[in-house]
């Protein structure tokens, strides 16, 4: 990326200067970016705009300041005062007390409000201050205080998902499309044996291994993670004597020969292989055999099938610019082909990347949604999806129906009309 | 929800004059084929991925089947229980290998998979890896099974009845330990059990015979094996192979019925949750889900062409601009959500009771033909609109995109030129080829219309492939996750197979006798 910021400092009219300037032509686009932006803001500030405990109070003639202690034990920084271990936060006797807007929690369930109150039912509450005012659900949970920690749920999910398939995505796209299937050669010593140090290494550090690894994860993650590392290094190791041998080896005309490695067709191949299956049956059958599925367990799902199209738009991108002449002009300067690949070409062929992955981000959100909705999605916290699910139970309750399913489809929309102003920004061949 | 990259060349004029169906020709069907042969591979392969993701599945399926508790029970009966689930693990194959082959190490035996309760597989697989010397561990599990048996099998009396106890809870620790600061002190527990009673000869001798194969597993121990690679062979006798092609014979009658005959004969297995055969559930629900997908995309076409048609032609009007926000909007509300507030407000008798809420009509074989329709139709109709209204607000963005690509062709302002009627221009000169970009859509849809039947089907409760599969992934039922992953992507490659045939006809410049 550093190309293009050099460029635009000397040139206003650079590239990513004019895609600024034309997706800000787009209205709708624009505004959509705003509402992102209040989205990402109301995801980062979540707990303290709806939470049990007060942003600040004035305790026994001591100030407090509940919220960010949370914040920080959570972090596991520091513990709770004594006084204030599972206490009632709601009924203490304050000096003086600022609650968030919304003084709920998600999980909270507010007894005095069972059975799904809605929005102009009458709510058993002591003040105003402390009212539903997007309802409850069955369990008297607040739906609005749901909706606001939700949204970090879908943001997360969103971002962290899209980032998995887009590092898959970018990796196997660019192989493919830069050294197509005769441009990546090496020495037939070279391919077979790593093949092979592969499994030894694998064997070695993780197979020999199984039992010592999951043991030590089971007393504590901290002796989990040495034996990790120890099998990491492990591997390391087995893979850099291996090429070790093998530079030996490569002595020998037989095994010196080059050979080409077809990256494109193997990676073409998977691709294919993947969109046969419908994502939702792939994504239900990891599902099955998960255990518990939580959140990173959803977003790493998500991830790993979201790449394929991310991986389709840079291939055919490469395949363009590698016949390109700077890219000629850097191969007779004698850069590496990693250096090319990675410092010219896969910087210029990321705009149509940044695309799909607006889009992938409206896609991830909706799919995240769509598995809580369906009750398979995950368990440790409440999700739009989840919400808009209780809506099927209970009849009555329009309001479980309405905001959770309304935030989605905003949510959606917006990165949908960001990929779309990102389209027309950045590929004029598709203006009209 | 991808950008399809709308791709165009400079069309010839020839192409609209010829006659539709001239263009399906030999080559075409050569071509066919080749791609039929391509998809075996693709299929292979899914069904690997799908298989051995399933293998991964954490419990063991003859345990949830039989619903077993292990532990008490009297001798005869727990011989009967244990007798009962060997047989199912063998019916289900279980006792087999996965795979052709499988990377291990020397200190491994496949034997272990004979094994039939998974706390003691666990227990032994965990000695293997401690000690490495598998004659003498299964030596050992051998001594303490027969030990398990004197104990169950001693005639209680008053002097001994409260050694037995201790001791069948002993035994039962010593199955599931395998550490040595564990082991030792219960082993040694066993025999001042075994010694507190006078009538516990036969005990005695078995505690003392299994106090000896441990002590020889330890002084015996061979750990170097755990670090010699091993790919073990298994043949085709596993469980993958099984699955895929059955143990019948493929020519003359099976004598023995209880053999499967393998997917790719049409035997997929019983299901473990109604432990019915899983091919008794999947055609009906097969059947449904195609009806749907079928009507779908022709309300889709059928709509989104002329629309997206007239959408182009009166470009840059009102009628256009507003149409076009409109479909991107109900382009984007989530299938679910319009879903769940369509039976909210419209099947509910607290608001508007226009639709049924679910299922697909009660008509039962009796009822008359039009009488069966009529129902049908009525519980289809929300579904069906539910089901079209995204991809259709799609579908129609994109044909007002590719006509208009289309519309500044060169040839279509020559026809102009030459003074033909704008009708004539449009459904003569640019239609045909307008078509191309959604047909390749085609391909894409056809999946996500699968895979949308999953949330459909739960929403409206219709009992096709999504519902039956999302009813399988709740009670993890394996072999029915599998076979309808697998038609999943059967039906998937059709579609693609489809729009590439589509393709064919109606873009002659497209050759497949070449490449």
């Amino acid at each position: 990326m550093a190309e293009p910021t050099t460029i635009k400092a000397k040139n206003e009219q650079g590239y990513w200067a004019f895609v600024n300037k034309q997706f800000r032509k787009k209205k709708t686009a624009v505004i959509s970016l705003y509402i992102v932006i209040v989205l990402a803001i109301v995801a980062v500030f979540a707990p303290f705009l709806a939470n049990e405990k007060p942003l600040v109070c004035k305790y026994k003639g001591e100030t407090f300041f509940p919220v960010l202690k949370d914040i920080a034990v959570g972090f596991g920084i520091g513990q709770f005062q004594p006084q204030f271990q599972n206490v009632d936060w709601k009924n203490l006797k304050y000096d003086m007390v600022v609650f968030p807007p919304v003084p709920y929690l998600p999980m909270n369930q507010d007894n005095d409000n069972i059975h799904s109150k809605g929005p102009f039912d009458e709510q058993v509450i002591p003040s105003l201050r402390w009212k539903h005012w997007f309802g409850t659900d069955e369990l008297g949970r607040d739906v609005l205080a749901g909706m606001i920690h939700g949204t970090k749920i879908a943001m997360t999910v969103g971002i962290v998902s899209m980032l998995i398939a887009s590092i898959i995505g970018i990796l196997l796209g660019s192989l493919a499309g830069f050294y197509g299937d005769e441009n990546f050669q090496i020495s037939r010593v070279r391919l077979w044996g790593n093949l092979l140090f592969l499994f030894f290494a694998f064997f070695y550090a993780f197979g020999a291994r199984s039992y010592d690894i999951t043991d030590a994860l089971g007393r504590g993650l901290d002796e989990g993670f040495l034996q990790l590392g120890i099998s990491v290094l492990i591997f390391a190791a087995v893979m850099v004597a291996g090429n070790l041998l093998v530079m030996v080896l490569k002595k020998i005309p037989f095994l010196g020969k080059q050979v080409a490695v077809p990256f494109d067709l193997i990676i073409m191949r998977v691709i294919e292989v993947l969109n046969s299956i419908p994502t939702l049956f792939l994504i239900l059958l990891i599902i099955s055999i998960v255990r518990k599925p939580n959140l990173y367990v959803i977003m790493g799902i998500i991830g790993l099938t979201g790449w394929t199209g991310i991986a389709r738009f840079i291939r055919a991108e490469l395949l363009k610019v590698r016949n390109l002449e700077y890219i000629e002009a850097a191969n007779s300067l004698g850069f590496s082909n990693a250096h090319i690949l990675f410092r010219h070409a896969i910087p210029n062929a990321l705009s149509p990347v940044l695309i799909s992955i607006a889009f992938g981000i409206a896609g991830a959100i909706l799919t995240e949604s769509t598995l809580s909705f369906l009750g398979l999605g995950p368990a440790d916290t409440v999700t739009w999806g989840q919400l808009l699910s209780y809506a099927r139970q209970i009849p009555q309750a329009w309001w479980l129906a309405i905001f959770p399913g309304f935030a989605i489809f905003i949510t959606v929309t917006t990165f949908n009309l960001i990929g779309d102003g990102l389209t027309d920004a950045m590929d004029p061949r598709l203006k009209q | 929800m991808k950008p399809v990259e709308v791709k165009t060349e400079s069309g010839k004029t020839e192409a609209g004059k010829k006659f539709f169906l001239a263009s399906i020709s030999f080559p075409l069907f050569g071509y066919i084929l080749k791609r039929i042969l391509i998809f075996i591979p693709t299929l292979f392969i899914i069904s690997l991925l799908t298989f051995i993701l399933i293998s991964a599945a954490p419990g063991d399926p003859a345990e949830t089947m039989l619903n077993r508790t292990s532990g008490e029970g009297q001798a005869a009966n727990r011989l009967a229980t244990e007798r009962s689930y060997v047989d199912l693990r063998h019916k289900l194959g279980l006792d087999l290998p996965i795979f052709y082959f499988a990377p291990t190490n020397l200190a491994v035996s496949d034997t272990l998979l004979r094994i039939p309760i998974k706390n003691h597989r666990e227990m032994l697989d965990r000695l293997t890896y401690q000690y490495g010397n598998w004659s003498q561990i299964e030596n050992y599990y051998h001594q303490l099974k027969s030990l398990e048996y004197a104990v169950i099998s001693t005639k209680k009396d008053s002097t001994n009845a409260d050694a037995l106890i201790e001791l069948r809870n002993t035994v039962a620790k010593i199955f599931i330990h395998h550490e040595d600061n564990v082991l030792s002190p219960l082993l040694v527990d066993l025999k001042t059990q075994s010694n507190s009673a006078a009538n516990l000869i036969e005990v005695k001798a078995h505690a003392e015979a299994t106090e000896i194969a441990y002590s020889k597993i330890k002084s015996e121990a061979t750990t170097w094996k755990r670090y010699v690679p091993l790919v073990q062979w298994s043949g085709t006798h596993n469980q993958y192979h099984r699955w895929l092609f059955g143990e019948a014979r493929w020519i003359g009658t099976e004598t023995d019925p209880t053999l499967g005959k393998g997917f790719i004969r049409g035997d997929y297995g019983i299901s473990f949750f109604t432990k019915r055969p899983v091919k008794s559930v999947i055609w009906d629900g097969l059947w449904i889900t195609m009806l749907i997908s079928f009507l779908v995309i022709i309300i889709e076409y059928i709509i989104s062409i002329p629309l997206g048609i007239s959408l182009a032609v009166n470009k840059g009007t009102t009628y256009d601009s507003s149409v076009t926000v409109g479909l991107f909007l109900t382009y984007s509300l989530p299938v679910f959500w319009i879903g769940t507030m369509a039976i909210f407000f419209l099947c509910s008798p607290d608001y508007v009771e226009i639709f049924p809420p679910f299922g697909l009509g009660d008509a039962t074989w009796d009822d008359g033909f039009f009488y069966k329709m009529g129902d049908l139709a009525y519980h289809l109709s929300l579904p069906l609109i539910i089901a079209s209204y995204a991809s259709f607000a799609y579908l129609s963005r994109q044909m007002r995109g590719s006509m208009l690509t289309v519309l500044g062709q060169d040839y279509i302002r020559t026809a102009r030129a030459k003074g033909l009627p704008e009708n004539k221009v449009i459904w003569k000169h640019a239609f045909r080829n307008s078509l191309l970009p959604i047909i390749t859509i085609f391909a894409s849809f056809f999946p996500a219309l699968i895979g949308g039947s999953i949330i459909l089907e739960f929403l409206f409760t219709i009992p096709g492939l999504g519902q039956i599969t999302y009813a399988a992934v709740i009670q993890k039922d394996y072999p029915m996750i599998l076979t309808n992953t697998m038609f999943a992507a059967i039906l998937t490659l059709v579609g693609y197979l489809i729009s590439d045939i589509l393709y064919a006809v109606v873009d002659p410049r497209i050759s497949y006798s070449k490449k």
